[in-house]
This record gives structure tokens, sequence and C-alpha cells, in this order.
């Protein structure tokens, strides 16, 4: 298999984390946008290999012009700084205008007991969608990448221990599974990021963007694996402190084969997130060949 | 012991559709991750829920899983002590 060249944390030690969180708590972040934009992004543009898998995204993939495709690289890298700032403002208390669509397919699952999954893509700024779709009746587990940096974790569990927000983190070992699991006959609701593999992760072929890219098969085989519902969150940025987060059900025939009902739920969740990409196709933050 | 075995590996290449390969492909004591069947971690998920739902045995312990999941010998040994159906 593969290994897909992406180092899997926040760019950054502790003590910058630190330093950006209590400088937001005093400075605009309009402030720090225009400071990253202007020197920050041009910098990452020219020593960061972001900038070729951006470019081979919008020029290759969505099919942009040169100067358009440029151009959007720029954004694009802009955009994501922000989303970093809007996080590291969020730890240092900033609020956000939060706007929900289809919140009721989540209050329809909510309600029952059985668990059910969230499943995101590093797009826009999932971590957003914490607060504004905590539940009041179960507990969300976001399993999250286990070797992210310390201060980060940190802070997520900060923000987190105020909401009936919990995180499982990928490790080597097997713990990460039974607390899935645990969660799952719980009831509770598990949040997969689902569009990027490391090492030997077996892997599911979709079209996406009319072009093959392998996704991991992990979250839609443990969908599949006990039956459960699923839906696909995407949270967009808006505007400057506004945020729009999608909420869609994906439907799968639970009673086909479970080769069928993989493939099935990994096509409804590619076809949402690249309705997603063709609204807002700046806040793809995939930065490595995700096509092969 | 053998029919309980050979449940096993019918019920693990079922629930992992495992199409290409019978129950006599697998090895008893042939390592079931890495370079023997070949597993990952989400199938080790499967595992879990095959002990839960087929013979009642719920895992807690990471650690003690590492441990039944080495091979089928070792799991069929673990079904077999602590089966409650």
């Amino acid at each position: 298999m593969e290994q897909k060249n992406w180092a899997g944390s926040t760019y950054g030690n502790g003590w910058m984390h630190k330093m950006l969180i209590r400088s937001l708590s005093a400075i605009d972040v309009r402030v720090l946008y225009l400071f990253s934009n202007i020197f920050v992004v041009p910098v990452c543009l020219v020593l960061n290999r972001s900038r070729k898998t951006a470019w081979n995204y919008f020029r290759n993939i969505h099919g942009f012009g040169r100067l358009k495709s440029a151009w959007m690289t720029y954004l694009n890298h802009c955009k994501f700084s922000e989303v970093v700032i809007d996080r590291f403002a969020m730890y240092a208390g900033r609020q956000f205008d939060v706007q929900v669509e289809g919140m009721e397919h989540f209050k329809a699952l909510e309600s029952r007991d059985e668990a059910f999954l969230h499943l995101s893509s590093h797009i826009g700024n999932y971590e957003i969608a914490g607060y504004t779709l905590a539940s009041e009746k179960k507990m969300i587990h976001a399993v999250v990448y286990g070797y992210e940096k310390a201060s980060v974790m940190e802070n997520r569990n900060n923000m987190f221990s105020k909401t009936n927000i919990g995180m499982i983190a990928m490790t080597e070992d097997m713990s990460y599974l039974f607390e899935i699991d645990k969660a799952i006959c719980k009831g509770d609701i598990v949040s997969f990021p689902s569009d990027r593999y490391m090492g030997n992760t077996k892997t599911i072929e979709c079209e996406f963007f009319g072009k093959k890219a392998k996704f991991p098969a992990g979250p839609f085989t443990v969908a599949a694996m006990r039956g459960l519902d699923v839906l696909a969150v995407n949270v967009m940025k808006v505007g400057r402190k506004k945020y729009q987060i999608f909420v869609t059900p994906l439907h799968y025939d639970k009673e086909a084969p479970r080769k069928k009902q993989i493939a099935e739920l990994c096509g409804a969740y590619v076809a949402e997130l690249e309705k997603r990409l063709r609204e807002y196709p700046e806040q793809w933050y995939n930065f490595f060949d995700f096509w092969d | 012991m053998e029919e309980l075995i050979q449940t096993l590996k019918e019920q693990i290449i079922d629930a992992l559709n495992l199409e290409e390969i019978t129950p006599e492909d697998i090895d008893n004591d042939a390592p079931l991750f890495g370079d023997g069947l070949g597993l990952d971690s989400i199938d080790a998920l499967e595992l879990i829920v095959i002990l839960d739902r087929f013979y009642g045995i719920k895992l807690a312990n990471p650690a003690e899983g590492k441990e039944i999941f080495k091979n089928i010998n070792t799991i069929a040994d673990y079904i077999s002590k602590n089966r409650t159906k």
C-alpha cells in the first residue's frame, strides 16, 4: 500500500500555539488574517509542496485555467490559514455565527437509542461543528489522529470538557477500536475523518470528480458492520465570522451484501463531498496527491 | 475444538468478505494481522463483534485483544474458555 505523504498534525510547536491563542484573545482575527495572507501564505507557497498539490487540484480536477488555478491556489492557502486562525480563536474563547442546514436529520437520529456516525473530511472547518451539533442525549466521540501535537490535543480537551464531546485517538495499538465499539454499543455518536488513511489501512476506490481516488474503508466498514445510520457533516466558512454546517443523511441498502453496502455508502459520501467542493472549491485542505 | 475452529474461520471469511479464501487456506497458527492473513485494525473491530455476537464475549481490555487475536488457535482457545453462548 502506498503511504501518502501526510504529516498528520497541526503545524507549529506548543509555544507557538500558546502565543497564537494569547494574541487572539486581544487582537481582532482580521489583523491576523491580513498578516497571514500578506506575509505567511506567500512564504508557504514558495517553501511548501502544498502549492503543487493545490495547483493540480484546481487545474486538473476542477479544470480551471492557468491564471485562475494560480489565484485559487493562493486563495486556498489564505482560506486554510484563516480556518486555522479561527480554530485557535475558538480556543481563545471567540464566538462564530454558525448556521445549520439539515439539523432535522441530526435531531431525528439523536432521539433514537441506536448509535450513528458522522463522516467528515478535511474541508472547511469541521471542529466548529463540535459546538453547534453537540447533543444533550448522546455523547459524541470524535476519532482523531493519535499523534496530533500535545498542545492542540490539550486545547481541544479544554474546549470539549464543557461539552459532552470526547476524543478517541487513533494509535498503533488496538485501544481505540475498543473505545469505538464501546461508544457504538452505548448508542452514542462516533465521528470519523473519512478522507485520509495511513500505513496499511484498507482503502476503497471511488470516482471523485470523475477520477479514481482512494478513501479509507474503515468508517464505511464500521457503519455496514453494525448497520448504523450515517450523516455527512461538512462545515464551510462562508464569511469572516460565519460558518455553514451541512448535515446530509447518507443512504445505503442495509440488506445488501457487506461489500455492496460499503461501496454504496462510500459512493454516497463522495457524491456529497464533491457537491460541497463544487460550491466551495477553495476549501479543500488535503495537501497531498489525493488522486492516483 | 476442531468444529469451533472451522466455524470461526467461516465466520471470519464471511464477515471480512475474504472471497478468495477458504477455511483450509487459513493456517491455525499463522498471524492474522500483517504478513499473515493481512487483516488491518478495522478488521480487528469485526473480530470483536464476532466474539460478542456469536459467543457472548465482550472484550474490554485492548492489551488482552492483542494476545487473543494473534491467530485462529488463540481466538478459539479464548472462546472455548469464555463463551457464554
